[in-house]
C-alpha cells in the first residue's frame, strides 16, 4: 500500500489514478461521514462526489506533514455538507416551508466525534496484525488481558505490550488527526 | 512524585481493573496523569466505537462516474499549467493536443501578470541588467507569493522569490516559450534563500523563451517539469 505521502505526490502531478485510489481507500469514510450528518443518503452521495471533485481541484492544498489523507478528506467533507445545509436553509427561507429540522442528535453523536472515529479506525487497521487482532479483542469482545491470552495463545506479557503500543498508536493518531482535539489538547503529553 | 505505570493506565482505561486507593489518590493530584488516563479512556470508547466503521461499503458505482465526468470536465477547461501535467501523464502518447496548447499559450500571457521595469529605483544596476520580469503567483497559489527576476549582462539570471510555498520536493527554475509552452529551458533550482543566481545555458534565445516559470518538483526523478507552476511572468528588456 502506497503511503499518503506517495499518494499525495502522485496527486499533486495531476495523476487521477491517485484520485481513484485515494476514493476506493477513503470514499466510505466520506460517505459515511456525510449521511451521518446529513441524514439523507442521496444528499450523502453528492456530498462524496463534491469531495473528491474539490479534492482534485484543490490537491496542491494537501500538505501530508499535516495530516492523513483521510483527515483532509474528511475535513472538505464537513465544509461540504456545511454549504449543503446552508443552501438547504436558504431554499427554506426562500420557499417560507416550515420544515421540522433533523431529530435532534445524540449529544455525542458531534461531527467531530464521527471524524474521530474514523481516524481511529482508519488507524486500527495500520497496526501490524497482532497488535490491532488484540485490541480489537479488548475493544470489540470486551476481554481482559488474560482472557486476549487465553483466545490468543500469546504470553499474557506480549498481550500488555500489543495493547500498551496499540493505544499508545491510537491516541498519537487521535492527537495529530482527531478532529475536535484542539479544544482537548492541554500541554505536552507523556511519551509512553 | 511516581506517575502512575503506563500498562497500568491502559487497563484503568479498558476497565480491566479498578482503581487502587493510592492510585485514586495519585490521579486526584496528578494532571499530568489524569489528562493521560481521561485520554486513554477516550481512545478506548472511539476504539470500540470503530468497530461500526470498520467494514463500511462502498459508495455506488454511480459516484464514481459523477467524479470521473467532473474531473474530466475541469481537464477541457484546463490552463496551460495543467497541460503541462497532463503532458507529464501522457507524453509518451502522440501529440494530438498540440491546438490546446497554442490555444492555451493566449492564457499564459494573460497570467503572465504585470511587468514593472523600476529602471529609477535601481538605475544604479542598469547597465549590468538586460532584461526583468515581475513573477506573479498563479491563481492556486497564494497571493502573496511573489518574486523578480533580472537577467544580467554576463547572462546570469537573478532570482528573487517571497513567500513560496512550502515543498516536500524543491523548487525549479524554467524558461518557457509562450507560444508553445512544451517547449522550455529548465535553469536550476532555489535553494533555501530567496536569491539566487543561475546561469542561463549559452546561445538560449531570451527573447524566444522569455516566460520565467517557478514550478514546485516532486523527488521522483523525472527531470520534466511536474506541471505544478506556482509563479510566472515575462521577461522584458
Amino acid at each position: 500500500m502506497s503511503s499518503d505521502d506517495e499518494l499525495a505526490e502522485r496527486l499533486r502531478a495531476g495523476d487521477e489514478k491517485a484520485l481513484r485510489t485515494a476514493y476506493e481507500r477513503h470514499g466510505s469514510a466520506v460517505l459515511y461521514l456525510a449521511q451521518r450528518l446529513l441524514g439523507n443518503r442521496a444528499d450523502a452521495e453528492d456530498v462524496t462526489q463534491l469531495t473528491f471533485v474539490a479534492a482534485w481541484t484543490g490537491r496542491d492544498g494537501y500538505d501530508p506533514q499535516r495530516g492523513t489523507m483521510l483527515s483532509w478528506l474528511l475535513g472538505i467533507a464537513r465544509r461540504k455538507v456545511v454549504d449543503r445545509l446552508r443552501s438547504a436553509a436558504r431554499d427554506d427561507r426562500a420557499t417560507e416551508t416550515v420544515r421540522t429540522q433533523l431529530p435532534p442528535p445524540d449529544e455525542r453523536e458531534t461531527p467531530e466525534r464521527i471524524v474521530d472515529r474514523l481516524v481511529v479506525a482508519d488507524e486500527l487497521g495500520r497496526l501490524p496484525e497482532e497488535q490491532r487482532r488484540t485490541l480489537e479483542l479488548a475493544f470489540f469482545d470486551d476481554l481482559t488481558h488474560p482472557q486476549i491470552s487465553a483466545v490468543t495463545g500469546l504470553p499474557l506479557g506480549t498481550v500488555k505490550s500489543h495493547i500498551r503500543r496499540g493505544m499508545a498508536s491510537l491516541r498519537r493518531r487521535w492527537e495529530v488527526d482527531g478532529a475536535a482535539f484542539g479544544s482537548r489538547s492541554a500541554g505536552p503529553s507523556r511519551a509512553l | 512524585m511516581q506517575h502512575l505505570d503506563p500498562d497500568r493506565l491502559v487497563l484503568l482505561a479498558l476497565s480491566e481493573e479498578p482503581e487502587e486507593l493510592t492510585e485514586s489518590d495519585h490521579l486526584a493530584e496528578c494532571a499530568v496523569c489524569r489528562r493521560d488516563l481521561d485520554q486513554f479512556r477516550e481512545v478506548a470508547e472511539l476504539g470500540a466505537e470503530s468497530q461500526e466503521v470498520r467494514d463500511l461499503p462502498a459508495p455506488p458505482d454511480r459516484v464514481w462516474r459523477a467524479i470521473e465526468s467532473e474531473v474530466a470536465r475541469t481537464r477541457s477547461t484546463a490552463t496551460p499549467v495543467t497541460d503541462l501535467a497532463e503532458r507529464r501523464a501522457h507524453r509518451k502518447r502522440p501529440r494530438r493536443w498540440v491546438p490546446l496548447v497554442a490555444a492555451a499559450a493566449a492564457v499564459v500571457l494573460a497570467i503572465a501578470g504585470t511587468v514593472t521595469v523600476d529602471r529609477l529605483l535601481e538605475r544604479r544596476e542598469t547597465e549590468s541588467v538586460t532584461a526583468r520580469a515581475t513573477l506573479s503567483p498563479l491563481p492556486s497559489v497564494s497571493a502573496d507569493a511573489r518574486g523578480s527576476v533580472r537577467v544580467l549582462a554576463d547572462g546570469q539570471v537573478e532570482v528573487d522569490v517571497r513567500n513560496l510555498p512550502l515543498t516536500t520536493g524543491f523548487h525549479e527554475v524554467w524558461l518557457l516559450d509562450p507560444d508553445d509552452p512544451t517547449k522550455m529551458v529548465a535553469l536550476g533550482n532555489l535553494p533555501d534563500q530567496s536569491r539566487v543566481v543561475l546561469p542561463v545555458p549559452p546561445g538560449t534565445d531570451l527573447n524566444r523563451f522569455r516566460l520565467v516559470d517557478v514550478s514546485d518538483e516532486p523527488h521522483d526523478g523525472d527531470a520534466t517539469h511536474s506541471g505544478n507552476s506556482l509563479l510566472r511572468g515575462t521577461l522584458t528588456s
